[in-house]
């Protein structure tokens, strides 16, 4: 049985990050493989240790700062669990506050959990349009749509280099992050349907996790690879 | 500049527009605001504005307004299908006003964009500013959620009297000192009719139960429905030829709206029951001997619209959803992965994914557990749409704006957009 959490639905959900959930699921039933699918909120009780994939998507700028509390009053917790193995997809808005802090627009610091070694700063013009990015699990693409810049600190390895588009910020052409089996990504679209390579990965190393091979039995990708190959076209 | 050489100069380019068919409708309004930037509140000085904004339903409820008033007798100045900025709302003002500036019209009746009417309301002072609903639209074009609320918060603070969603928690958080007519739905239309925080998970709950104009009803009816809405005690029964549970919310709304004009619904509803659908908005054509059905869909809360419609269905029908990601789309397709997809797996209809984004669409069918072919040219997919179907059957097409001009040339070759976008 796999358990992917889907971490604040109701605050985090601006740009149909809740694909990632629906691909997870989809993938996992394909291969035969159980799946349950928990949604954890603001204040609910949960141990994330517990979990096998822990999903979390980009929010408006008010959700985010609710959201910024409650990450704060669990990020004990989720770093226990990133050490754990557990693995985590976060987007955009949770990407941010997954980082040391989010200092917004008008200067104010809305402290992070720290699970990557990176900063954001807010405001300047958004980096907007489609997005692609070369990653150890091949391209990928997505959709971009934020004004935060991300620095990533020296040690902190990136997701993947940007090949067009903006990624982490406007000057590295560094895109998101890894921390053990901890992902972030600005890449919307959603980004698991389009990107199977990347879904499977996650689905990998979740069964590993649990002391499985993580070998996945091929699916045909060619719808998927369709749309991949469609959205890079496109400005 | 005088009001009426400004007047006089948006009149002359609008007849310019039309003699070249351009059907360039704001360039008139564009040139005469930049001549006398107070063009529009001088011409409408002594009219009383009606304003309609909000996400979805703003073109469908400004033409039942429009419509119930003209058929008691009014003079209406309105704007055309969405050319809701305003410059669109000065060119339909030069269009109807003397060479003087002076308005022929009894009342004035606009759809406005969302963040436009954040600028226009203290400029026209609307007697009624409506507000049909808000939800996630077009992220790339539109911004934050929060940040329309909030211009359609300041809009409110001009009107005279507002008319508001009573089942969508962010329209009724624009209520201010002003007076309210609120319209909403009873529990089961409500859970048919989500706001945009219901899409994810919380419910659906109303902020005013005893609404003005409550709807109580809504069943499918031919290409329409027949809507029941509730006014001061009487249930009205409605025969309208627009479909779905939104649209019967947007004719709450535009009874309202009427009602605080000085028409009874009794004497509005004829009208409503008359009215033909808006350009792309439930209208059909035909096409090699069968019946297409358009229905629009621009963000996740119309699309989810355009599925309670087909899931009203229970018949086998051919529908074709056609997605492009131009700059009037929105470049952003996640919105897909929003809308209730899945509940489509359950129906007997067959699925085609079309549009210049067809690939994301069969993706998104797909893990909604529904094959759909992707079928990115226009014609092809309307021919494998149409030729399926027996003659004289109704197939749908649920295209997002851009990819609906593109299926009209093919549909109606010839004509000029303006004639079918009235």
């Amino acid at each position: 049985m796999i358990t992917v959490v889907h971490l604040y639905p109701r605050e985090m959900n601006i740009y149909g990050d809740t694909g990632n959930v629906i691909a997870l699921r989809r993938r996992l039933e394909w291969r035969g493989i159980p799946t349950r699918v928990e949604a954890v909120g603001v204040g609910d009780d949960y141990d994330l240790t517990t979990a096998d994939i822990v999903v979390a998507g980009g929010g408006e700028d008010l959700s985010q700062m609710r959201v910024a509390d409650d990450l704060q009053a669990r990020a004990g917790a989720v770093r226990r669990a990133v050490d754990d193995g557990v693995v985590f997809l976060t987007v955009c808005g949770t990407y941010q506050l997954f980082g040391h802090r989010f200092v917004t627009a008008d200067g104010e610091a809305i402290p992070g959990i720290g699970v990557f070694d990176a900063e954001t700063i807010g405001g300047g013009t958004r980096m907007i349009g489609n997005i692609v990015v070369d990653s150890p699990v091949g391209p990928m693409v997505g959709f971009e749509n934020h004004s935060g810049r991300t620095m990533l600190g020296s040690g902190q390895a990136a997701l993947g280099t940007v090949v067009r588009g903006f990624g982490n910020n406007d000057t590295t052409e560094e895109e998101g992050a890894v921390t053990v089996n901890a992902f972030g990504t600005y890449l919307h679209g959603s980004v698991l349907p389009k990107n199977p390579a990347f879904a499977d990965d996650l689905i990998a190393r979740a069964l590993r996790r649990r002391g499985e091979s993580g070998e996945l039995r091929p699916l045909d990708d060619s719808v998927e690879a369709a749309a991949a190959a469609s959205a890079s076209s496109r400005p | 500049m005088p009001l009426f050489l400004a007047a006089v100069l948006g009149r002359a380019t609008s007849a310019l527009t039309r003699l070249f068919g351009r059907g360039g409708s704001a360039l008139p309004g564009l040139i005469a605001e930049k001549l006398d930037p107070n063009l529009v509140e001088k011409i409408l000085r002594d009219t009383p504005v009606v304003l309609v904004t909000g996400t979805n339903g703003k073109t469908t409820t400004t033409k039942m307004i429009v419509s119930a008033l003209e058929s008691r007798g009014k003079k209406v100045v309105t704007n055309p299908t969405g050319s809701n900025l305003e410059r669109g709302v000065a060119s339909a003002l030069l269009d109807a006003s003397t060479f003087k500036g002076r308005l022929d019209a009894d009342v004035a009746v606009f759809e406005v964009d969302e963040a436009a009417v954040r600028s226009l309301s203290p400029r026209l002072k609307p007697a009624v500013l409506a507000v049909t609903n808000l939800a996630r639209d077009q992220l790339d074009r539109y911004g934050e959620l929060q940040t329309t609320a909030g211009h359609v918060a300041t809009a409110a603070t001009h009107a005279g009297r507002l008319v508001l969603n009573a089942d969508d928690p962010l329209v009724a958080s624009v209520a201010n000192k002003t007076p309210v007519s609120w319209f909403g739905g009873v529990e089961a239309i409500r859970e048919r009719m989500p706001d945009d925080r219901s899409l994810y998970g919380d419910a659906t709950e109303t902020q005013h139960p005893d609404a003005d104009a409550l709807v109580t009803d809504s069943r499918p009816d031919g290409d329409g429905q027949i809507a029941t809405i509730r006014i001061d005690g009487t249930e009205h029964r409605i025969r309208l030829q627009v479909p779905g549970v939104y649209n019967a919310y947007n004719a709450a709304a535009a009874l309202l709206v009427t009602g605080l004009l000085g028409v009874d619904a009794v004497d509005a509803i004829p009208a409503l029951e008359a009215m033909e659908p808006a350009f792309g908005r439930g209208q059909v054509l035909e096409h090699q001997g069968r019946r297409v059905k358009l229905l629009l869909v621009k963000n996740p809360a119309s699309l989810n619209h355009a599925i309670e419609i087909l899931k009203g269905m229970t018949d086998h029908a051919r529908v074709l959803v056609a997605i492009n990601d131009e700059h009037a789309d929105g470049r952003d397709v996640s919105w897909l992965w929003d809308a209730h997809i899945e509940d489509l797996a359950a129906m007997p209809h067959q699925y085609f994914a079309g549009g210049v984004r067809a690939a994301d669409m069969a993706l998104r069918f797909k893990y909604a557990g529904i094959d759909a072919p992707a079928l990115p040219d226009f014609a092809d997919a309307l021919d494998l749409l149409v030729d399926g179907a027996p003659p004289g059957a109704t197939v749908y097409v649920v295209p997002t704006y851009t990819a609906m001009l593109r299926l009209l040339e093919i549909l109606t070759p010839g004509a000029s957009r303006t004639e079918v976008w009235k």
